[in-house]
C-alpha cells in the first residue's frame, strides 16, 4: 500500500489515451447520428394551442403591473373565468397520458430511437473496453480516497491491497462517461443529446399532463397582486433626471 | 479570462433606476446564465488540466479547483462591470452557479493530466 506502483508507459499510449479520445469521438458521433434519425414529428394541434395559452398567461402575469388594474382583471378573467375561461380546465375531461401516449405510436417510435442511440455506443463501448482492456491498472486518481470506492474504482481487479486511487480502466471509462459532459456541452452546444440528465428529465416529463400545467397557471395568475407601477414612474423619471443632471 | 463570451449584444437593459419593480427580459437572463456555465466548464477544464501539470495531489487541488472558480467569478463579475444586477437577478448566480457541475470535468481533466505527466 505504500509503495508506488510503476506503471508501464505503454499503458498510457495504449489505453489511457486512446481511451479518451475514443471516448470523446464518440460522443460527437453519438451527437450527428441522433441528430440524423431524429424524425420532426407533426405537433399536436391542441397541445401547441394549450402551450401558447400558457405563455400568453404567463407573460400577463410577468407584466402585471404594467397595465391598470381594471385590464388586468379584464385579462384574468379571460384566462380563468370558471365557464370559458383559456386555462380552465372541466373536470373529467382530462386526458390520461399513458392512455394518449399508447394511441400514438410516433411518440413510442421516437422515444425508443432516442433511447436506442443512447444505449447502443454505450453498450458498444463498453464491451470494446472490457474486452480489450480488462483487469489492469490503467490510471491512478491525484487525491486519497477511503476504501469504500474500490467497488467504484477498481471495477474488474480483485486485489484488495492495491492502493484505493489507482483506477482500473473499466472504471476510467466510467469516470470518461461522466466526466467528458461538459467537454461535450463545450463544444456541441447546450442541447447535445449526450446530457444524460436531462434526457432522464425528459422521460419523466414525457407523460407530461398538459392540463395540470394549465391548473398551475391559472393557480399562478389567480394569486396575483396587482400593484400598478405606472403612477409612481414620474417620480422615478424626475429621480433619473435629477441623478443626470 | 478570453472565455466570456462577447456573443451577447443584448443584454437585459439597466434596471439600475427601477430597482423597485424586477424588469428583466428572461430570453436575455438565460442566456446570460448559458455563459456563465460555458465558462464555468471551460475554466474547470483549463483548470483540470493546470493543476494536473502542475502535479497537485489531494487536498490541494481542491483548494485550486475553488481558487480558479473565485478568479471566474471575479472575471464574470468584472464583465458586468461590477454592476450584476444589471445582467442578473442576483449575486448567487455569478458566484455559485455551475460550481458543482464542473467539479467532475476538473476531476477528469485533472487525473488526465495528472497521469500522463507524473504516474508514467
Amino acid at each position: 500500500m505504500a509503495e508506488d506502483l510503476v506503471l508501464d508507459t505503454a499503458i498510457r499510449d495504449w489505453v489511457l489515451i486512446p481511451l479518451s479520445v475514443v471516448m470523446v469521438l464518440i460522443g460527437v458521433l453519438r451527437y450527428f447520428v441522433s441528430k440524423l434519425i431524429r424524425s420532426d414529428q407533426v405537433p399536436d394541434i391542441k397541445i401547441v394551442k394549450e402551450g401558447q395559452v400558457i405563455i400568453r398567461a404567463r407573460n400577463l402575469r410577468a407584466a402585471a403591473n404594467f397595465i391598470p388594474a381594471k385590464s388586468f382583471r379584464a385579462r384574468r378573467h379571460y384566462y380563468s373565468n370558471e365557464e370559458n375561461g383559456l386555462l380552465h380546465v372541466p373536470k373529467g375531461q382530462a386526458q390520461n397520458p399513458q392512455a394518449q401516449m399508447f394511441s400514438d405510436p410516433n411518440m413510442a417510435m421516437d422515444m425508443m430511437k432516442k433511447n436506442l442511440s443512447m444505449i447502443i455506443p454505450q453498450t458498444l463501448t463498453f464491451a470494446w473496453v472490457n474486452f480489450f482492456f480488462s483487469g489492469f491498472v490503467a490510471a491512478k486518481i491525484p487525491f486519497p480516497l477511503t476504501q469504500r470506492f474500490r467497488a467504484m474504482l477498481q471495477n474488474g481487479i480483485d486485489l484488495s491491497t492495491v492502493d484505493v486511487s489507482y483506477v482500473s480502466s473499466r472504471s476510467w471509462y466510467f469516470l470518461n462517461l461522466f466526466g467528458l459532459r461538459g467537454l461535450f456541452s463545450l463544444i456541441l452546444g447546450e442541447d447535445n443529446a449526450t446530457d444524460d440528465a436531462q434526457r432522464m428529465m425528459q422521460m419523466g416529463g414525457f407523460g407530461f399532463d398538459p392540463t395540470r400545467s394549465l391548473g398551475a397557471e391559472k393557480d399562478g395568475l389567480d394569486i396575483v397582486q396587482h400593484d400598478w407601477a405606472l403612477p409612481k414612474f414620474e417620480q422615478r423619471a424626475v429621480a433619473v433626471l435629477k441623478k443626470l443632471s | 479570462m478570453a472565455v466570456h463570451e462577447d456573443s451577447n449584444p443584448h443584454k437585459k437593459k439597466s434596471s439600475d433606476a427601477l430597482d423597485e419593480i424586477p424588469t428583466f427580459n428572461v430570453e436575455n437572463m438565460q442566456n446570460n446564465t448559458r455563459v456563465i456555465n460555458y465558462s464555468r466548464t471551460f475554466m474547470s477544464i483549463i483548470g483540470g488540466v493546470i493543476a494536473g501539470i502542475l502535479g497537485f495531489t489531494g487536498l490541494m487541488g481542491f483548494i485550486f479547483y475553488f481558487l480558479v472558480m473565485a478568479i471566474t467569478t471575479v472575471g464574470l463579475a468584472a464583465k458586468t462591470g461590477f454592476a450584476v444586477h444589471s445582467y442578473f437577478d442576483s449575486w448567487n448566480r455569478i458566484v455559485l452557479d455551475g460550481i458543482l457541475g464542473g467539479l467532475l470535468s476538473f476531476v477528469l481533466f485533472w487525473t488526465f493530466a495528472y497521469d500522463i505527466v507524473h504516474i508514467f
